[in-house]
């Protein structure tokens, strides 16, 4: 299961660190896996195309992803926002194999 | 500027990934017959290996303490029927 877990400082979003696995299917045809990544993957370089010291992030050998937000301006935390909605929209099509909170 | 290169199976189970505490065995016993049907052999040899009695001992056949099956005298292999649903391995020895 892919596990989400959001870290805000008052209504800014501060760390969100994804991990895990979907385990939806073989790798390679894991489609939940894939939805997670191209999301997350678009909004880093979308925030860091807008604004390069905006967030930094860190992937670990087990494949997890650590985003850490720096910037509380009004497009970073919108496009981290709507990164989040859309993981929730996923969870909510899969239930066993994304958890966000 | 140090973008995220997409990965499409980031989150999903990397083949060869994890562990397994599987995957052990002990080498094959080399069990069943040693002696065919109508097999002449001697005194002492070994006509089955088995754990268990899936074969039991007939005439001049004596069973070991690991259930294998050996001759008592020289003669002829003979695997027979014993009662409805087993089978026994006996020896008869050559007529002269």
């Amino acid at each position: 299961m892919i596990k989400v877990k959001i870290t805000k400082d008052k209504s800014n979003y501060k760390k969100i660190v994804i991990s895990g696995h979907a385990q939806y299917a073989e790798y390679g045809s894991d489609i939940v896996c894939s939805a997670a990544s191209s999301i997350t993957t678009t909004t880093i370089n979308g925030i860091l195309s807008l604004n390069k010291d905006g967030l930094s992030y860190k992937i670990s050998a087990q494949g997890s992803l650590e985003i850490t937000i720096n910037s509380n301006d009004h497009i970073t935390q919108t496009l981290i926002e709507n990164m989040i909605n859309l993981l929730k929209e996923l969870e909510s099509q899969y239930p066993t194999n994304v958890n966000v909170k | 500027m140090n973008f995220l290169r997409l990965d499409i199976q980031l989150f999903a189970h990397h083949k060869g990934q994890g562990s397994t505490s599987n995957g052990r065995d002990s080498a094959g016993r080399r069990l069943g017959a040693k002696a065919a049907d109508g097999e002449f052999i001697t005194a002492g040899s070994i006509i089955y290996r088995q754990r268990g009695t899936k074969v039991y001992p007939g005439t001049n056949v004596r069973r070991g303490n690991d259930d294998t099956l050996y001759s008592t005298v020289d003669g002829i292999v003979k695997f027979e029927r014993l009662g409805k649903n087993n089978k026994k391995a006996s020896v008869y020895p050559v007529e002269a």
